[in-house]
């Protein structure tokens, strides 16, 4: 893929944590009760940097999915606190969560991310048309261009390849400037070439329009290009890295499971 | 693998509960009509064997014509034996009971029937005591209730000549098991009055106590038949029962319809399982399962589905029946009520009709399971029965044939056949091939038919909305067999509408064009006679502008029994205006002509320019036929002038008057004139054209709307259908659903996606229903009848569309709340 907005990776970001963009503040997830209860989250607490991009880590099981299905809205805490933006979205209706979603966050999936009913022109818009907002079309433009769709625009996801899927999620979630886009994975399904174009657009979209992404991954090279990279285990944040590199993240995640 | 079949169901009991209902629903239908058939019979019997158990022995004719009489000869003679301690001659006849407005009640004269005195009496007394003497009568209860008479009156009776006569009412009587009485009315007299009021001489049946079969039959003679009291019972059960017999047909035939729908949402329900089970059939294949295991497992697991669907209909229908058995017994309280009757047979026949349903059902969707290839277990999921349809060459082929034959078939029928029974059959036959090709087609019509139906939603309901018309043409075969389902019932309903309508529009427009008259005076025996002197009051009011008196007379021609008749000469042209099929009315109006209906043509030396010799008082006079015409004026058979009808039977009294009202009098004023000229005859009735007319409209509406409650199961097992299908895609939709929740899609949003799927599927189903009905519903309305006018009952069809698609809305609401209770994170992670 040829991203207008390339760039090499190792760059620092520019101010890491001056303003979060989402911020957790002892948060803990408990599932079921007594005997059969689950700790998923344990008091976590953490900001994520807006215009940033960052990387949630740790071995199966430490909590890094439940992490990021709260901080997205997509499930509810059992205490803690997070705001996301200026809003609390804990103690949030469902109803104000969705249009909070729908507004603020963007999402990319490790699979099944497009409706097979819709074009990929369709699934690109569909959270501007949930929400009754017109595109602009010149961003639109520019997102499909950067990240080589436009000759796919009116594909259904059927006939494209797992990277083209990807991509075309990208620009779902960015297409809309959300607050931040979670990224869920994203290249898990995708051989390293594809996985290798998904990741530079995230990252290109944090240094070039100042998005802001958290991604959960558990794969050393797709962290590495995060600007900081947040290790879990057990449900805790046990340590993190600023501008990691796939050696460092590997090195750490073994100490992890050690 | 049947231990895998039943863990399965097992694991699925809901989605076993929700299959099952299509079947609960139609086997319920089935034997609640069992059950409540049965219970009838029952019911009937019981009364019947307790009636007949007062006599010791009955003689009835021996031929089954029910004009066949005992004679009074016969009666004399059983009346002689010796051992005959009592015996009574049952006679009926008319004996009009004259109501509190001075005019003979009901439609029809009410019957008088010989009511015993002593232990031969077989009907219960419910009030006062059997009548004795000249001037005594008792009256049916529930007629005394209705004309508000009671122990104690004076009531007047007219006789056979419409004589008024008055009685006193010395007891009400529930004659209960008699037909007659129960459809006419009935007054009871001891026998010799009731002989001298109805004028019959001879009986229906004797009634005897004591005496000796052998003798007694040795009276009888081998025109009559000698019953014992037990016997007599049986038999008179055996023929109620034939009554019976004709509901339950009726009813079973729409019982076939639901069945028939049943079979389609369960072929269809089988078919989303098998797609959706694609993996675990696949990796069963792998581990080392047959096709014909595969194959085995769903067929054992139809049957499973197909058992408890049936079981469970089985007690639906023993409730149904109860119920209905409530309802029937509220209209007819002659027939004893006995515990619902759930017999071995309807068991049987509600199991075997049940499995054997849904086992053929899903031997299709069987077989589509052997097909799945064991590496399909390896591949990532495909989306089951999705992507888009193309019609196979066997397919193409069957539907275009089918079409083409339908729609030739029902051409000819329509236009080419002559008019009449053997048109409509071929109609019908018609309407069922070309419904095939709809099967056979619809999966391609699916598309084009959601962007129509779904034109309105996709534009107004926002993404959900187009996500929703999007989905409901995913899987057009889905779709196409959840919708023709629908399309069964409101097709039929729009067919029924079409043809009432264009019934009442036949009527109304005969009637109008043909026949302008205001008031029919008739007697209310359809043989009887209206003075003359009441012709001659009418005409002299002057509120009317005409009256037509039309005669009958009962003739031999060339030895064969036939009517003729003949109409006040001034009228016929004017007010009696019969379309001519051949011939002129002018030809018809010489001396020594007759013209002859459509039916009366057709049989042999009946037709135009054949000569008929009628047996008149002065002979065998010849007759020529100069005419021929169509139905629609009132008037039937041989139609002679007026002055020949005079010359060859004499002054007869005519059987009916038409009146004509003037133009400028309000209708009123013309009804008070008449029924004021009309008051010194009780016998006389006057039917006004407005209230036949609405009579007749009452009467379609109403077996219309028996009509829709009884399609009515079949439409509520189809939009069941649209719920399982709905759910079931739910299920496999999970995870989409997930998405769009998380990319924000709201609960409501996503309830209001699915109601939109379910509203586009219904209306697809119910517009292709309506379609096919109006379009036959014409064609059958021509094949009816020559001068049949086709109406189309707009507002009723648009209903039916309305109400299917907020049916189908209602549908969705549990999948729809199902889906949107989801939790988004759990079905992100569901696989």
């Amino acid at each position: 893929m040829t991203s207008t907005f390339a760039d090499p990776p190792g760059n620092s970001p520019a101010a890491a944590a001056v303003q979060a963009a989402v911020t957790a503040e002892d948060v803990s997830k408990v599932y079921g009760s007594g005997d059969a209860a689950v700790h998923a989250l344990r008091g976590v607490s953490t900001g994520f940097a807006r215009g940033a991009f960052t990387a949630i880590m740790g071995p199966s099981g430490s909590g890094k999915s439940t992490l990021m299905h709260c901080l997205a809205g997509l499930d509810t805490v059992t205490g803690g606190r997070i705001v996301l933006g200026d809003a609390e979205i804990t103690g949030m209706g469902d109803r104000r969560l969705t249009l909070l979603r729908r507004d603020r966050v963007g999402f990319v999936f490790q699979a099944f991310n497009l409706l097979p009913t819709l074009t990929a022109e369709q699934n690109i818009l569909l959270p501007l048309q949930l929400a009754g907002r017109r595109p602009d079309r010149a961003w639109f433009a520019r997102v499909v261009d950067a990240l080589g769709l436009r000759d796919r625009l009116g594909h259904r996801p059927s006939e494209l390849s797992g990277g083209q899927q990807q991509r075309v999620a990208c620009a779902r979630a960015i297409v809309a400037r959300p607050e931040v886009i979670f990224a869920d994975e994203p290249t898990g399904n995708l051989d390293s070439r594809a996985g290798a174009e998904v990741l530079g657009f995230l990252r290109s979209s944090v240094r070039e329009m100042g998005q802001t992404v958290v991604m959960v991954t558990h794969d050393p090279v797709a962290a590495s290009y995060a600007d900081r990279v947040v290790f879990l285990r057990d449900g805790e944040i046990v340590t993190e890295i600023v501008r990691p590199t796939p050696a460092a993240v590997l090195d750490r995640l073994k100490s992890l499971e050690a | 693998m049947l231990r895998t079949t039943l863990a399965g169901l097992r694991a699925h009991k809901l989605r076993l509960l929700l299959t099952a209902v299509a079947i609960t629903l139609g086997v319920g239908f089935i034997s609640g009509t069992f059950v409540l058939t049965d219970t009838m019979n029952e019911g009937v019997a019981k009364t019947f064997a307790r009636s007949a158990d007062k006599v010791d022995f009955a003689v009835l004719p021996s031929s089954p014509d029910p004009d066949e009489r005992i004679s009074a000869d016969t009666f004399r003679k059983i009346s002689a034996l010796p051992g005959v301690t009592d015996v009574h001659g049952v006679v009926k006849g008319d004996a009009a009971l004259v109501g509190k407005d001075g005019k003979a009640v009901g439609d029809f004269p009410t019957v008088g029937i010989s009511v015993p005195s002593g232990s031969l009496l077989r009907y219960d007394v419910d009030k006062g005591r059997p009548p004795s003497g000249a001037g005594e009568t008792v009256l049916d209860g529930a007629l005394a209730k209705r004309e508000g008479f009671t122990v104690g009156d004076t009531v007047t009776i007219l006789d056979g000549n419409d004589r008024p006569h008055r009685f006193s009412v010395v007891g009400l009587i529930d004659f209960g098991i008699d037909q007659e009485a129960k459809f006419f009315g009935a007054v009871g007299f001891d026998t010799p009055t009731t002989i001298t009021m109805t004028g019959e001489r001879t009986y229906r049946e004797i009634d005897i106590a004591g005496g000796d079969r052998r003798a007694i039959e040795a009276a009888a003679g081998p025109a009559d038949r000698v019953y014992t009291g037990t016997e007599l019972g049986a038999e008179l059960a055996k023929s109620a029962g034939a009554d019976t017999e004709i509901i339950r047909t009726g009813l079973l035939i729409f019982g076939l319809v639901a069945m028939l729908v049943s079979a389609l949402v369960i072929y269809n329900t089988f078919a989303i399982l098998i797609a959706q089970r694609m993996r675990e059939t696949a990796l069963l294949r792998c581990v080392g399962a047959t096709r014909r295991q595969v194959f085995g497992g769903v067929v054992a697991e139809s049957a499973a589905v197909g058992l408890a669907g049936s079981l469970l209909g089985l007690a639906a229908g023993a409730g149904l029946g109860t119920a209905a058995l409530a309802g029937v017994t509220r209209l007819d309280a002659a027939v004893q009520v006995t515990a619902p009757s759930l017999s071995a047979r309807t068991v049987v026949l509600g199991l075997a009709v049940g499995v054997v349903v849904t086992v053929l059902s899903a031997l299709l969707p069987a077989r589509a399971a052997t097909r799945v290839a064991p590496v399909a277990a390896l591949r990532s999921e495909l989306e089951p029965g999705g992507g888009r349809f193309r019609l196979g060459r066997a397919r193409t082929v069957i539907a275009v044939l089918l079409g083409t034959a339908g729609l030739a078939i029902g051409a000819f029928g329509s236009l080419g056949m002559e008019k009449g029974q053997a048109a409509m059959y071929s109609v019908a036959l018609a309407g069922t091939v070309f419904f095939l090709a709809v099967i056979a087609a619809m999966p391609a019509l699916v598309r084009p038919l959601a962007r129509l139906a779904g034109a309105v939603p996709a534009r107004l309901g926002g993404v959900p909305g187009r996500l929703a018309v999007a989905n409901a043409q995913r899987a057009p075969r889905r779709t196409a067999t959840t919708t023709i389902a629908l399309t069964v019932g409101v097709g039929l309903m729009s067919l029924f509408a079409v043809v009432a309508a264009s019934g009442k529009a036949t009527a109304a427009h005969q009637l109008a064009e043909q026949f302008p008259v205001e008031f029919q005076i008739r007697t209310q025996n359809l043989d009887g006679r209206v003075p003359p002197s009441l012709a001659a009051a009418v005409r002299e009011r002057p509120e009317i502008a005409a009256v037509v008196e039309t005669r009958r007379q009962d003739a031999r021609v060339g030895g064969e029994k036939e009517e003729l008749g003949t109409v006040t000469p001034s009228a016929l042209g004017t007010i009696v205006n019969p379309e001519m099929k051949a011939g002129s009315l002018a030809a018809a109006r010489e001396p020594g002509t007759a013209m002859v209906d459509e039916g009366t043509a057709a049989q042999p030396g009946r037709g135009l320019g054949d000569t008929i010799q009628v047996e008149t008082s002065r002979g065998t006079v010849p007759v020529k036929i100069t005419a021929v015409y169509g139905g629609g004026a009132q008037i039937s058979g041989i139609i002679v002038p007026e002055a020949d009808f005079t010359g060859y039977f004499g002054a007869v009294d005519p059987s009916n008057l038409f009146v004509k009202a003037r133009d400028d009098v309000p209708a009123s004023a013309a009804r008070g004139a008449v029924e004021d000229a009309a008051k010194p005859y009780p016998a006389a009735k006057v039917v006004s054209a407005a209230e036949f007319e609405e009579t007749m409209t009452r009467a379609i509406d109403t077996i219309l709307m028996i009509f829709a409650g009884l399609l009515g199961l079949a439409i509520v097992i189809a939009l069941f259908g649209i719920a399982n299908t709905l759910t079931l895609s739910v299920v496999e939709r999970t995870r989409e659903s997930a998405l769009l929740r998380a990319l924000g899609l709201t609960r409501r949003g996503l309830r209001r996606m699915l109601s939109v799927e379910a509203l586009v599927m219904a209306v697809i189903g119910a517009v292709t229903g309506v379609v096919l009905g109006i379009a036959f519903g014409w064609a059958a309305t021509n094949a009816m009848a020559d001068d049949s006018r086709f109406a189309l009952p707009y507002l009723q069809v648009t209903g039916y569309v309305l109400l299917a698609g907020a049916a189908g809305m209602a549908a969705a609401v549990l999948p729809a709340r199902r889906a949107a209770r989801t939790s988004i994170v759990e079905a992100l992670a569901h696989d």
